[in-house]
């Protein structure tokens, strides 16, 4: 066989292999694993396995990022932050999957040191080797052109955008203006700048963000839930248990699942249905692999 | 080298004490500030005077200084040469510097007429103890100017090492954690009146170039106060007088020796007179208290002119313009904008310990007697909804120390859209971060969602936002929010009516299955 005709087959095949495996995984569809029980560590573990495990999203020596919501000087039970215990639990999994290092860090809304504090994560990962829970350090946003509809440019968190790995760990909970705040809204922790300025088009500017800062694992948290007054409530009469952690590697999926637990139909809520169209991800829970773990 | 005395060895722990209590007047990760610096304003008894005098009442807070006040008259004035951290400051530098001739303005009664006024200010209900206390003018140089620089150029430094080295900086960050939690300011506060307070303190380091100790024993109010109380102390000095052979103590003290006779009222106790006294003449023992035959108060127009003017003073700068009283806000629990200058010091710790960076000197906003006060500068800092730090660390209560729910349901002003800026009103786009950011329960800050016409003729669906007036605490977080560059759509005012929220308007309530009535629904 002559060289050229050689690199024109594995090329072609290149292309085709790539094509065929889109239309292997399309034709089944994104896979989103529903967990529920008390124990949440073990829930959260579960909902992960029946992916496939962390290993199939951290490889040995990789540097993962935890993102979960700690955002305001809210107590746990207040259900305004991601869950300390859910968090801790996917920590553990992607360091026994060989993670070198595992990040936890959030931009938060009210005083850092509070927040990091209060919602409990600091004690929950206290004493963690090669966990690090660190206060987001300003000269660490690096401008990224998003060339999006909504943003052309923006700050984003450098060590957010070096990790090998980007886990996703939002809870959810009501917002006065997104009616949901799920997974894809979780990225703004890792934005800069003025985020409030985003809000006049949130929708597509989160599509933006997501587009560029992809989540390879979401989890949602919805062991206690806001079903009012977010996103930071304060009061428990706002304060509903699901038990249930969600886990897919389809952000609007994951979402769009989510959002079924509030009432709510995945059209209602702006944010996914523009990621949906964006073509981050699938929000037709029809065509949704649902497993229950 | 030389020999050591107790005195100075006491200095020196006194010192590193405040400057210890210093850097712990800092959120640290814990909810309470168990010792800090207020420790040695609630010892000093000219704020403790000129409390007592302004509110015609006892605190136990002030209570250590009433002890020291004791001491005073018993041993003299032994909180300059053994205490005071200003003085030992005075003392380590002086050593460095060459004097001149002392400066003959500052002879004299010149301490009286600062001392008099603010006591007879204080009368007046009008505060101003803190202006030219000792320990106030450290501490202010400290946090508004020399605390500030170092955190600044340290950080500075830490972001320039991440230029410089990137990610490999990380091998430092432990050190650099370590410093960041236990000595730097966490924020990069920057204050207004910076310079001025650096100014005073270093205006007293330069006036050590014409004589030492020379704020001590010409101007300082409280040592003047301290001089009076102690005046007639039954510790005293053999012999009284410098001796005719001798003369030694004329340079070797410090304070009180141009004279021939000891002045008793300037005698800082230093005892080194005791230590080097060639002839080992010099002791100090306990004698029957009495006069040294000198007039208690130098002359009686010093008395009547220094009460003069102060009724003056506290008379003729009271004039605030109306335009910089609406923003007057006072830190969380300040009830009524007199009481808090009866009893403010002005010594800056609030400010220093605010979690974000939300209080600020006034300038001008209180007037000129309310300078170095604190005001809430929403748009710089707003309370953090659950942290009471300010009045822990108050030293008079002029900002009252409130348990957490308390804190949260205390007013400190009412916010205030400006429809004229506010996003969703004036550009017709939503918005809503302040309802987001408002951290009452049940959200002093709401939205109602309105369809209009946008202002390209589209129909669009908006969330307006408006304000729940009698839920709203003041705290200015949705003023420091809001996304408009520039001025804020919504705005903190300071209202005259600060009854608390209801009990309804905490969490605890909300838990035993209670809440607030939405008036507007």
């Amino acid at each position: 066989m002559k060289r050229r005709a050689f690199l024109k087959l594995v090329g072609l095949s290149v292309l085709f292999h790539h094509w065929l495996l889109r239309g292997v995984s399309a034709a089944q569809g994104p896979v989103v694993a529903v967990a529920e029980g008390k124990d949440y560590a073990r829930v959260t573990r579960n909902a992960i396995a029946a992916l496939g495990g962390m290993g199939r999203f951290v490889k040995k020596g990789d540097l993962v990022v935890v993102k979960p919501n700690m955002g305001w000087d809210r107590t746990s039970e207040q259900a305004a932050n991601s869950n300390p215990v859910v968090v801790r639990a996917v920590v553990e999994e992607a360091l026994r999957a060989g993670a070198r290092k595992v990040k936890v860090f959030d931009r938060s809304c009210n005083d850092e040191r509070r927040c990091y504090v209060n919602s409990g994560m600091a004690a929950a990962l206290k004493g963690m080797k090669n966990v690090e829970l660190k206060y987001i350090e300003t000269e660490r946003f690096r401008k990224v052109a998003l060339k999006g509809k909504a943003l052309s440019e923006w700050e984003l968190y450098d060590e957010a955008l070096d990790a090998n790995v980007f886990i996703n760990v939002p809870v959810a909970k009501h917002h006065g203006l997104t009616k949901l705040t799920l997974g894809l809204k979780n990225v703004m922790g890792v934005m800069g700048g003025n985020r409030g300025s985003i809000h006049k088009h949130i929708d597509e500017a989160l599509a933006d963000v997501n587009s560029v800062l992809k989540s390879h694992l979401v989890v949602i948290d919805a062991t206690r839930v806001l079903v009012a007054h977010g996103p930071q409530g304060g009061s428990l009469a706002d304060v509903k248990f699901l038990n249930k952690v969600i886990a897919s590697s389809d952000i609007v999926a994951a979402d769009a699942y989510a959002t079924t637990l509030f009432g709510h139909r995945p059209e209602d809520i702006s944010v996914t249905v523009a990621a949906h169209r964006r073509g981050l991800g699938e929000m037709d829970l029809k065509k949704v692999r649902i497993v229950r773990a | 080298m030389k020999k050591i005395t107790s005195a100075r060895v006491s200095q020196l722990l006194f010192l590193l004490a405040f400057l210890v209590l210093f850097v712990r007047t800092e959120y640290r990760g814990s909810d309470t500030i168990s010792a800090a610096i207020n420790s040695f304003f609630r010892a000093d008894p000219l704020v403790a005077l000129s409390y007592l005098a302004a509110t015609r009442s006892f605190t136990w807070l002030l209570f250590p200084a009433l002890l020291t006040a004791l001491f005073t008259v018993i041993l003299g004035r032994f909180f300059c040469g053994w205490i005071c951290p200003l003085g030992t400051v005075l003392d380590l530098i002086t050593v460095r510097i060459k004097k001149s001739a002392p400066i003959r303005l500052l002879r004299g009664n010149l301490k009286y007429w600062l001392l008099l006024p603010i006591l007879s200010c204080s009368i007046f209900q009008l505060n101003l103890s803190g202006l030219l206390d000792p320990i106030a003018i450290l501490v202010r140089a400290l946090t508004f100017f020399f605390y500030p620089l170092f955190g600044d150029a340290a950080r500075s430094s830490w972001v320039e090492l991440y230029r410089l080295l990137g990610e490999r900086r990380d091998l430092l960050a432990p050190a650099f954690g370590l410093l960041r939690d236990h000595l730097l300011p966490f924020r990069e506060t920057f204050y207004p009146l910076a310079f001025l307070s650096a100014v005073m303190f270093l205006a007293i380091l330069f006036l050590e170039r014409y004589e030492s100790r020379n704020w001590c024993r010409n101007l300082c109010p409280l040592g003047t106060l301290l001089g009076l109380l102690g005046r007639f102390s039954p510790l005293k000095r053999a012999p009284s007088k410098l001796c005719g052979d001798c003369q030694a103590c004329r340079s070797l003290c410090p304070t009180s020796f141009d004279a021939d006779l000891l002045q008793k009222e300037e005698c800082i106790l230093c005892l080194e007179c005791q230590r080097a006294c060639p002839k080992d003449r010099v002791r100090f023992s306990f004698a029957r208290p009495g006069s040294d035959g000198r007039d208690f108060l130098p002359e009686r127009r010093v008395l009547l002119g220094g009460l003069l003017t102060g009724v003056f003073l506290a008379g003729s700068f009271r004039f605030r313009r109306p335009e910089a009283q609406s923003r007057l806000l006072r830190p969380p629990g300040v009830k009524g904008e007199g009481e808090f200058l009866e009893k403010c010091v002005r010594c800056g710790e609030c400010m220093k310990v605010c979690l974000r960076g939300a209080l600020y000197p006034a300038i001008a906003q209180a007037g000129v007697v309310g300078v170095f006060t604190p005001v809430l500068t929403p748009r710089l800092g707003y309370c953090e909804y659950n942290c009471t730090l300010c009045g822990q660390v108050c030293p008079t209560g002029a900002i009252p120390n409130l348990p957490v729910p308390e804190k949260r349901r205390a007013v400190i002003g009412k916010a205030v859209f400006d429809k004229n800026h506010c996003l969703p009103y004036a550009r017709k786009t939503n918005c809503i971060v302040c309802e987001e950011h408002c951290p009452i329960p049940q959200k002093a800050i709401r939205s109602e969602l309105v369809e209009e016409i946008g202002l390209d003729g589209k129909r669009i669906r908006l969330q307006k936002p408006y304000l729940v007036e009698e839920l709203c605490n003041g705290c200015g977080i949705c003023e420091n929010v809001c996304p408009l560059e520039g001025k804020s759509g919504v705005e903190v005012f300071a209202v005259k009516d600060k009854t608390p929220l209801q009990e309804s308007a905490s969490v605890a309530e909300q838990e035993k299955g209670g809440g607030a009535e939405d008036p507007y629904r």
